[in-house]
């Protein structure tokens, strides 16, 4: 989805490079992202543990070689995304566990794609396609508003619940509205709807 | 570690370096009209502990920062008078003025189109929401905490319990920022229409860096004291 929420934490001891990843963090556009400076490895279990980070951005050698494995199974983070954060060479043995590898080199595009190709799952494929309705997806919405349940759409459209569903998710995707009270204004300024036929639904 | 804003500093330099901190100032009770008076002054003045007060400048204003157990010293009593504010400025002054903004902007009589009030309603929504969210803050968690800073412990209740539930609110404004912004047929050139949007996008900033401090400056506090309460025991 679009500007989601991504918290990313950087464990690393320089300042320097740890603002640095910040700022360049900051540059890349299109994410929303919350990032959280780690100095010790008291605070970075603490965090982990508390905080649900969705990345972590970690020198290998931040505070002793981590086994990154470890640490998830630990903190109890089994899907969180690792980066190994890599001033110089190092042997390819102790970057086991991690998800892929970040240079201090790297340009902030390198940067972009790296987090897109982490945070990327199957159901962004499609993410390309023009971001119009169909006319099944206007169909759902004049449901929606009419206050019709999931099972109730599914009845009147001919479709199973689960295509219902679906389709309401690819419509909050599109539209990137997702309270059932927002797409009734959508629909209503958008003119998918009467307004009579609103007022007799919602009372206004 | 050093921090970006001490003591020392004046605390007009604190809004001319970071304009939003004048919300955070204003929250502490710091009216204005403090001259050239530094932060450990105006603290003094008005009866506000100085060292929270700059906890929280520090935590907003630095990007990032660091995750460090340095609560000893905050006064969880000034941190939980400040949140509280934080609700009544959402709740009696900011909410309102966009709720009145808003009507004023998509109104569109000549049309015979009701739109100040569908949005009315919508906005009426996302109210009720925010203030059952807040309520429960202000008469559960906030009252919790200053038991908890009289060294009482309710074992009844923790700090987890709260950190577990506190969901977001934002999602229904969102809704309104992107309708208004992607959907809604402006005509022409709208001055109301522009300034709402405005407010919304620096509300849903506000409103989020309010969880913020709630979740890692405020959650982690109370935690620290949990922890020793719970060892001294």
């Amino acid at each position: 989805m679009e500007n989601e929420l991504l918290k990313i934490a950087i464990a690393e001891t320089s300042v320097i490079i740890r603002s640095g990843i910040t700022v360049a963090l900051k540059r890349i556009t299109g994410f929303r992202i919350q990032p959280f400076e780690i100095t010790s490895n008291e605070s970075l279990n603490s965090y982990l543990r508390t905080h649900n980070p969705d990345i972590l951005i970690i020198n290998p050698s931040f505070w002793g070689y981590y086994d990154i494995s470890k640490l998830k199974t630990e903190t109890q983070q089994p899907s969180l995304k690792c980066l190994a954060l890599l001033h110089s060479a190092i042997d390819e043995s102790l970057l086991k566990g991690y998800n892929d590898t970040i240079s201090i080199y790297d340009s902030v595009e390198q940067l972009n794609e790296k987090l897109e190709k982490l945070i990327s799952s199957p159901s962004n494929e499609n993410s390309d396609e023009n971001n119009t309705l169909s006319i099944r997806e206007k169909e759902i919405i004049t449901c929606v508003i009419k206050g019709l349940t999931n099972k109730e759409i599914a009845k009147e459209l001919f479709l199973s619940s689960h295509t219902v569903i679906s389709h309401r998710r690819n419509i909050a995707k599109k539209l990137e509205i997702h309270s059932t009270a927002g797409l009734t204004i959508y629909a209503i300024v958008n003119k998918l709807v009467e307004i009579d036929e609103i007022k007799k639904n919602m009372l206004i | 570690m050093q921090h970006k804003f001490s003591a020392n500093h004046k605390m007009s330099d604190l809004i001319n370096e970071n304009h939003s901190l004048l919300l955070v100032i204003s929250r502490f009770g710091v009216h204005l009209g403090f001259g050239n008076k530094t932060v450990y002054e105006v603290c003094e003045t008005n009866g506000i502990d100085c060292t929270t007060f700059l906890a929280v400048v520090n935590f907003l204003s630095e990007e990032a920062f660091e995750v460090d157990n340095a609560y000893e010293n905050i006064s969880i009593n000034t941190v939980v008078d400040y949140l509280k504010n934080a609700h009544t400025y959402f709740l009696d002054f900011k909410l309102p003025a966009i709720r009145n903004k808003l009507i004023e902007a998509v109104n569109q009589p000549e049309q015979n189109l009701p739109y100040g009030l569908i949005f009315m309603k919508f906005f009426d929504e996302y109210v009720v929401e925010v203030q059952k969210h807040m309520y429960y803050e202000n008469s559960t968690v906030f009252k919790y905490a200053k038991q908890l800073a009289k060294g009482q412990i309710d074992t009844k209740y923790s700090i987890a319990i709260f950190r577990k539930r506190h969901n977001e609110i934002d999602s229904k404004l969102e809704d309104l920022k992107n309708i208004l912004i992607k959907y809604y047929p402006d005509k022409g050139s709208n001055h109301l229409l522009t300034e709402v949007l405005f407010d919304i996008l620096s509300c849903e900033i506000d409103i989020m860096s309010h969880n913020k401090v709630e979740d890692y400056f405020f959650i982690p506090a109370i935690e620290a004291i949990e922890r020793k309460l719970k060892a001294a025991k």
